[in-house]
Parts: structure tokens; sequence; C-alpha cells
């Protein structure tokens, strides 16, 4: 009995079933493939750091080292299972000449290694640990990815000859993220490049347990050892590998939360309008002395087969795009050794989306306990309240057209029946614009500031060398004397002991100049104006306990001073612990200098730019568009694509759930769609009943979406945001786009679904419909 | 006499194949202006069938209906819609009105919907119907909060609104008790007696007495009828009406 009533009952609702199917056939494959990604992502990243044998702490390191001094350290420290010291020759990018391309332009700091002894291994694309030979130069894999190069190809490096041998996997810094990028060579070729590039030393150490890592930590900052640079630990090292392929999962999950929710929808108003429809039966089943339990069965087993239907369908559709998906995985981690339990995962996954389907059906249907027989079989209908638009009389309208109120009385005194619609209208709406603002907002030129970088025209930052104060002067000479440049401004860092609270040390870096000229954007207070004074950013003031208005005692020149914190802000720079003051110290040395400059003509960017980099050779120069570009322009464009395929599938959503939304209504209204027609009214008429009911019903929508979007999606998108490191933000919203662009798009979209989806009206005829 | 409806050989089938069937099968008849008449048959004999399409609501597959001049076969949707708002009026068997609007404004749906700017006109004239049909109390209520008697005098008075030229009754008084049966067809005498043209279709022979013309339909023809006179209540002939329709009825094996 059950298989023809449901089979019936699917080939009478074709269009209903099949798009019910098809939600939930979404759902499943976009949940199965979260599933499948986290557990490959996760399985990739822990096989690369495990055959690479990742450093679990590793102190970066420019200038003199004492190797005595730290071979004494690593003796009498309890923790330290394996301890090595690798050097890093940076080479300025204009120096790395590929066949077709030059690496002038690279932001990244491009470095020269020879394989490790022990630990931190470069690794082939099979996993295995490259032996390089010479001549050979195996190149960081982000280099094939953007098409730079490809093996074979002839390399000059500073006047010497390479033939690229192949691409590696670097577990340090394979990220886009990560800034500085490896290449391979041998001894032979790296002892002959080393006088051509300055050497920073990576100071790595393996634990004989992880969980000791933070104690470790405290006892190589308090032991006073090399570190002018920043310290990476074992989890930094994970999250920057997971972060890219960690969004896109996000994302997906985010989708699929969505999908989830729309599948719900659809299901509930198909419910809702076949109980409806089946009132009196269902009221006959319980006066002849069915169990509830027992005429669930009957409505539980249809969806049980839509939901089994739509679950294998997506399950079988997560195969078809996986491989595509695991495509940067596989690249850049390698295989997972997960592979057979990716697939049980994808399979509990669905199993989850089906139990959730049957669980959240069987619990529409519990208004079946709600129906009284009596009732049911003396009207035949539920009796709805109307809770709305009573005191909204056609009696009294003079204003509205009586389609248009006859449209909108409807979607008031209907409230119920309308809130599907009109929460996947809301929905529809969010993802429009919460991408759309979060695109504008990360590509504002404004946006940088967030990243505690000032926003100005070109960027000199000299590092790595001899004498950086004077070599910031000579540069500091000619930007004077350059008519080109509107104002500039040096930025010295520096470190500074800290004496905590609890009598402990702590070293921070400070960058000290005028921090007024080109500001970056507080999160709380302001930017640090007297002697007294100084900023911290977020990892700083969280790692110190600080928060604006706290006192912190810092050694200047010796004697202890005390600084209140006068701002918080983000930084994404150096690690992200930094700080900001005024004040002027000529004891400590200088780690590096920054220094920002504003151009009078925005179009002389670019030439200005190669010209500073070509006479100044030691220092990184850099236009900060180029440099916003090259660190986060992946990112923004896959955000700026994501976007926009966000609003084609919120449009091709809104029509589909429109048009299924308006058949369903028009059927369950035949009654009174015939009422009206023999009363004279015109399908014209009628249909535009349900426009009035669609387009008031969005326009709500968009208004609620909207400030949802401007509210919970900002928070949303501040979860994303933080990701770059950024921890405040406003969003730059576009309000043309936001506020007139697509809500047009939306009305039009659902106008023409509604005008498809009450096509119907014409074929209702009055005799057929007007018995009740 | 002016006819309002003639109609020659109309045919009406349902199904397809070999389960098509003609539910009209060449109907022939006139109604005039001013007259009372009722369609009287059993179940599946055509009369509700001939009713709409006489109305214009359903289309004939063959033969013609005009209605006062017009063929309607020539009118697109939008004419017939026209026509129905303009010159008819419709009273069914349930009370057919809108659940989510109050009693008042289901009367005065189809005339407002072309005439907003005569709003106040328009309550006016639906609050004297209601007046004459007794409801006057029921303005602000909801279906839910009337009877089936008082329901079924709301649709008359909207069928009224518009002043119609005929109304068409389609079992008006066959969802209510006798009580209510009687007063109901007491106030459509009334309307009858204003001039108004009614044609009803009915199982109910004291209801059908009341008429001056019955039409007998079996199965998809019109078999006979019958020409009772205009009803006078104050010639106490009722009974007399009853059974010469009853005599009648058997006579052709109802």
């Amino acid at each position: 009995m059950y298989y023809r009533t449901i089979r019936n009952d699917i080939l009478k609702n074709k269009a209903i079933s099949l798009t019910t199917i098809i939600f939930v056939a979404a759902a499943a494959m976009l949940v199965s493939l979260a599933a499948i990604l986290v557990v490959n992502l996760t399985g990739a990243i822990d096989t690369l750091m495990t055959r690479a044998k990742t450093p679990h702490f590793m102190q970066m390191h420019s200038g003199e080292i004492d190797m005595p001094n730290l071979s004494a350290f690593v003796a009498e420290n309890e923790y330290i299972d394996e301890f090595q010291v690798l050097e890093f020759l940076n080479i300025d990018g204009v120096q790395i000449d590929f066949q077709e391309n030059s690496l002038a332009d690279s932001v990244q700091d491009n470095g020269f290694s020879i394989q490790s002894e022990k630990f931190d291994y470069l690794l082939d694309l099979n996993g295995n640990i490259i032996t390089v030979s010479d001549g050979e130069l195996y190149v960081p894999l982000c280099y094939m990815q953007d098409g730079t190069t490809k093996v074979g190809d002839k390399v000059r490096v500073s006047g010497k000859n390479f033939v690229v041998a192949g691409f590696l996997r670097d577990s340090q810094m394979n990220s886009l993220l990560a800034s500085s990028k490896r290449f391979l060579v041998s001894e032979n070729d790296y002892k002959e490049l080393k006088e051509l590039g300055s050497v920073e030393y990576l100071i790595e150490f393996r634990l004989k347990d992880l969980s000791t890592l933070n104690a470790f930590g405290t006892a190589y900052t308090t032991a006073g050892l090399e570190a002018n640079g920043p310290t990476i630990t074992y989890p930094l090292f994970k999250t920057i590998n997971a972060l890219s392929d960690g969004m896109m999962i996000a994302v997906i999950l985010l989708v699929s939360i969505l999908v989830v929710a729309i599948a719900f929808l659809c299901i509930r108003f198909t419910l809702l309008a076949k109980i409806e429809d089946d009132y009196r039966e269902i009221g006959v089943m319980k006066a002849i002395g069915l169990r509830v339990s027992d005429i669930k069965k009957i409505y539980l087993s249809k969806y049980a087969v839509i939901a089994v239907g739509g679950c294998v369908l997506g399950f079988l559709l997560s195969f078809v795009f996986r491989d595509k998906l695991l495509e940067n995985i596989r690249l850049f981690m390698g295989e997972s050794e997960n592979n057979s339990i990716a697939f049980v995962f994808g399979m509990i996954s669905v199993l989850f989306v089906f139990l959730t389907i049957i669980f959240y059906v069987n619990s529409v249907l519990n208004r079946f306990r709600k129906i009284s027989p009596a009732e049911a079989i003396r009207f035949g209908v539920s009796q709805e309240k109307n809770t709305g638009g009573k005191r909204f009389y056609l009696s009294n309208n003079r204003l509205l057209n009586t389609n248009i109120f006859l449209g909108i009385k409807d979607v008031l005194g209907r409230k119920k029946l309308y809130a599907t619609t009109f929460a996947v209208l809301v929905i529809l709406v969010f993802i429009i614009i919460v991408p759309q603002n979060l695109y504008n907002t990360i590509s504002s030129k404004d946006f940088v500031s967030y990243m505690g970088i000032g926003q100005c025209d070109m960027r000199i930052d000299i590092q790595q060398t001899d004498n950086i104060s004077g070599k910031t002067a000579e540069i500091s000479q000619v930007l004077t004397n350059d008519s080109l440049i509107s104002k500039f401004v040096v930025l010295t860092t520096k470190t500074f002991k800290v004496n905590m609270d609890d009598g402990s040390e702590e070293s921070i870096k400070i960058e000290l100049g005028d921090h007024s000229i080109f500001p970056v954007k507080y999160s709380a207070g302001r930017a640090p104006v007297t002697k007294d004074e100084i900023a911290l950013s977020g990892m700083n003031a969280e790692a110190l306990g600080k928060k604006v208005g706290d006192i912190i005692k810092l050694m200047i020149e010796g004697k202890e001073q005390a600084l209140t914190v006068c701002g918080i802000y983000s930084d994404v720079t150096n690690g992200g612990k930094t700080a900001k003051a005024v004040f002027t110290d000529d004891s400590a040395d200088t780690m590096w200098s920054i220094i920002n400059s504003e151009l009078v003509d925005k179009s002389l960017i670019e030439p200005t730019t190669k010209q500073y980099a070509d006479r100044f050779d030691f220092a990184k120069v850099s236009g900060i568009d180029a440099y916003v570009i090259q660190t986060y322009g992946a990112t923004i464009s896959s955000i700026g694509k994501a976007s926009y395929a966000a609003i084609a599938v919120a449009l091709v959503i809104a029509i589909l759930i429109t048009v299924l939304f308006m058949k369903l209504l028009v059927a369950k209204d035949r009654y009174s769609i015939a009422v009206m027609k023999a009363f004279g009214f015109t399908s014209y008429e009628i249909k535009s009943q349900y426009v009035s009911r669609s387009v008031f019903v969005l326009l709500v929508a968009i208004i609620l979406g909207t400030i949802l979007a401007n509210t919970l999606g900002a928070v949303v998108a501040g979860a994303v945001i933080s990701s770059f490191g950024a921890s405040s933000f406003e969003f730059v919203i576009n309000p043309f786009l936001s506020y007139v662009i697509f809500p047009l798009m939306m009305v039009i979209t659902v106008l023409i679904a509604t005008i498809i989806g009450t096509l119907d009206v014409e074929r209702i005829k009055i005799s057929e419909n007007i018995k009740e | 006499m002016n006819k309002i409806i003639t109609c020659e050989n109309i045919v009406k089938s349902f199904g397809e194949g070999d389960e098509k069937h003609n539910v009209l099968d060449g109907v022939s008849v006139e109604i005039n202006e001013g007259e009372f008449v009722s369609v009287m048959g059993p179940s599946g004999s055509g009369k509700s069938t001939l009713m709409y399409t006489l109305s214009g609501m359903d289309h004939v597959d063959a033969g013609s209906v005009n209605f006062d001049g017009k063929d309607l076969s020539t009118l697109n949707e939008n004419e017939l819609a026209d026509l129905r708002r303009i010159k008819m009026g419709f009273i069914f068997q349930q009370p057919t009105l809108l659940k989510n609007l109050n009693l008042l404004d289901n009367i005065i749906l189809p005339l407002l919907n072309k005439n907003r700017e005569k709003s106040p006109e328009i309550k006016e004239r639906a609050r004297t119907l209601m007046k004459r049909a007794d409801i006057t109390e029921l303005e602000e209520r909801n279906i839910s909060q009337a009877s089936g008697g008082q329901l079924q005098r709301v649709g008359i008075c909207r069928a009224l609104m518009n002043n119609p030229k005929i109304i068409f009754g389609d079992e008006p008084t066959g969802a209510l008790n006798s009580k209510s049966s009687n007063e109901i067809m007491n106030l459509l005498l009334e309307i009858h007696r204003s001039g108004t043209t009614i044609m009803l279709v009915t199982h109910d022979i004291k209801v059908a007495a009341k008429t001056e013309r019955v039409l007998f339909m079996i199965d998809g023809k019109i078999v006979g009828e019958h020409l009772a006179g205009a009803y006078d209540e104050s010639r106490d002939d009722l009974k007399a009406r009853e059974d010469r329709l009853i005599e009648l009825l058997a006579e052709m094996k109802f």
C-alpha cells in the first residue's frame, strides 16, 4: 500500500518532488564534500609534516650567531630531541631570472638553502626527500602553480646558471601566506652563491614531546638566545598550511548549511500544503482509530524515499567534484593516507543529512496530534487563525489598487504560510550582499590599514643588511630632495625588554617614528603621540595581557620607564607581534627600517618604485598596490569570483523557490481563484495579486536581509577577515550596488519567477474548482 | 418578451477516448428577461454543467450560447470576466466566500475591483443589501463566525451588488436546513419581483415549486418543462404546485 501511495504522490507532484530531491542532493553532496575535504586536508598536512619532519620550534635570526652559546643551551635543555641551524640565503628577486619570467616584482623573500640533514626536509612531489645535484635547482611549488617556470627551464641566479630539476614541497613555507620561499640547491652551488646574498639563520628544534612546546619557548626566551626575527611554532605551521584550503572548506560548509536550510524549508512547505489538502482524510483516519504514529508513517515513508534518492544522488555527485577540489591539496600537501577514512566520513555525513531530514519531517508531522477529528471532518480545513491584517479592511481601502491590497492582506493574514518564502529570501539577500561587501572591503585601498600597513604609495624595507641606520638616512636624504615625493616617514624597529608584572622578562619589537602620517586602523584607542605612549598589535596585547590604559614597563636605555597603552591595532606583518611608539632611543640596535612615502602624482608610482629599487639595491622597494596584489591578490580575486558566484546561485535559487512556492500556492488557492473568476476577476488581475504578494514579501525580506547582512554579516565576514590578521574592521559598502542594483535584480528575478509560477491561474476552471 | 439567454444544440463532453461521454447532449433552451426558472434532474444529468456553460464559466464543444445579444464563443477570457462582473450574479451550494476577508469585504469585492474610487457608495449599497437580507450585524465577522444560512445570505448580497441582469444559483439551498432554505427562497422571490432574472439548479421540489418555469433534464438532454406561472404566497397554492411537480417527475421516471 505504501509503495503505491508513495509512487502516486511523487508522480502527481513531479516538479515539487524533483526540486526537493535536487536540494537534498545538493545538501548531501556539499556536506559529504566538506567531510571528505576536511579528512583529506588534515591527513595530507599530517603526512607532509611527518615526512618532512617539520620543526616544532623555529627562531629566524639575522645577524651574528653564537653557536657555542646555543650548543650549551641545547646540551642543558631536557625537552630537546634534535637541533639544527639552517642557513637561508636571501637573494633579491631581481637576481633570479627564469627563462621567461623574473622574480623582480616578487614580494616574497626568495632564498636558497641546501637539503637539511636531520629534519625539516624539502620534499619532491612524490613526498620523497630530494637529493640535489650540482647545477640543479628545485623551485617552490607556488612558482609552478602561477606558471613562472617549468621543469627543464634554464635559470640564472646572480649570474650563475641552473636548470629547474623539479618542484619542492616545503612544510614550512608552502603557503602563499608565508612570506618566505625556499629554493633548493646543492652544497657546492650554495657555497658559490653565498657571497651574493645575505644569510639569515633558521634555528630549529624538534622536541621529545610536543606538549612541552610552551615551556620550551619560555626557556628559549629566558636564556636570551638569538631572536632577531620571527618565532614560529609547529601549530602555527599547521595553521598556515591549512588556511587557504580551510577557507574553501569553510565556504562549502557555509553554503551547505544554507542549502540544507532551503531543503528543509521546501519540505516544510510541501508537507504543510499536503497536510492541508488531506486535512479531512487525516481527521477520518484519526476518527476510525488509527494511531498518530501510523498516520505519520504514510507521510514519512514518502519523504524517506525522497531523502534516500537525494542523498544517494548527492553522494555520487560528490565523487564527480571531489578530485577537482582535492587538486590543490594534493599539489601542495601531497596524497593523504586517509583516503578510505574519507570515504567512510563522506558516507557518515550523508547519513547524517538523511537522518536530519527524517527527524525534521517527523517533527513537522507532530502537528497531527493537534488535529481534532471532529473539526477536520466538519470543516475539511484547519481553522487557521488569521493572525494579522484584521484591521486591514478592503472596505476602508482607498489607497491601494484592490488586487495589490488583496495580495498584501493575504500575506498579513497567512504569515505562517509565507514565512518559508520569506526566510529563504532573507537568506538569499544575505548571501548576495555579505560576500559583495566583503569583497568591496578587502579590495578597497583602505583595507591595508586594517592589516598594520599604513596607506601610502611606496614602501621601502631596509633589513638584512649592515649599517641599517646609515642606509636609511641615505634614502631619507634622497626622498627629502625628491620633488615627486609629497611626504614620507621613517619607521625604525628595535627590540626592547618588557618587565612583566610577575617579575619575568619578555622582549618586544617596537616600531619607532611618527605614526600619524600614514596611520593604521586602531581597533581600540589611537596612535601614540607622546613619548610615554605605546600602541600594541592585537596579538601582542593578548600575549602581554594589556588593554588600552594599562601601563607597560619598558627598559629604555637601561632604565625602566612606564608607558601607557594608548591603542590596539591589527597587524599581519612580522608575525603579528608588533608595537608602535614615538620615543627615541639610540642604544638598541636597529632591526629593520621602513620608509613609507606618498607621491604627488599617483600615476608615477610604478616608475618611481623602479627607480628607487634600481638605485638602492640593498632595499626592498614596493608599491603598496603591488604588495597587496601579490600577497592577497589571489585571495581577493577568489573572494571576488565567489561573490559573483554567490549572486548567480542566489538568483537561481530565488527563481526556483519562487516558482515552486507560487505553483503550490496557486494549487492551494484554486478554490478562491475560481470564486474570484466567477465574480469577474480576470486571470491578469488574479496574477497581479500573486505578484503583489511576492513583491511585498520580497521587499520586507530585502530590508531584513540587508540589515542582517550589515550586522550579523559583518560578524561572519569579520571571522573571514580576521583570518588575514585584521581584528576589527568596518564594511566598505558600495551603496549603489547593495541598495539599488542587487535589490532591483532580486525584484526582477522574483517578478519573472512569480509570473512563471502563476501561469496555472489561467488554466484553473471555475466549474471544476468552485465546488469544495 | 426579450430573451436574455438563447442556446442552441449545445454539446459538452468530459473524458477522453472510450471514456468520453456527453454531459450536455444537444441542449437548446431560452430564458426570458425577468423569468424565474429552475432546472431539475437526477445527479449527473448535466444541470450544473448547463448553468456553467450558459454563464460563460465553461466553454461548449458544439452549439452556441447567446447572452444578452452576444455570442459567448466569440468572447475572450477577459471579456467573459467583464460580462460576469457587470451582468451576472452567482450563488453556489457552498457559500464560496474568501476566508481571509470579513463578510462585508466579501460582498463588496467583485464590484470594488474596478471601481475603487466609488468605495463609499459601494459600501453603502452593500449595507442596504445586508439590511434587506437581515444580516446587518454580521458586517465585520469572519466566515467562521456565521451560520450556513447567514453565509448563504452573504453570498446572495454579493451576487446582487452589481445589480445583475440575471442571477445563477447552483443548489443555493442544498446545504441548508428547511427553515433557512425557506428564508433564502423568500429572499430570492423578493429579488425576482424587483425585476431580476433568476435561474436555479435544484433537487428540491419545495424550491422548484416556487419558480415560474421548471426544466427537467435527464442524461444531458432537456426532456420536458413545466410552466407553473408566478408564485404568489397569498394564493396559498404551494402544496398544489408541489404535488403537480411530483406527478410530473413520476411520469418522467425520475
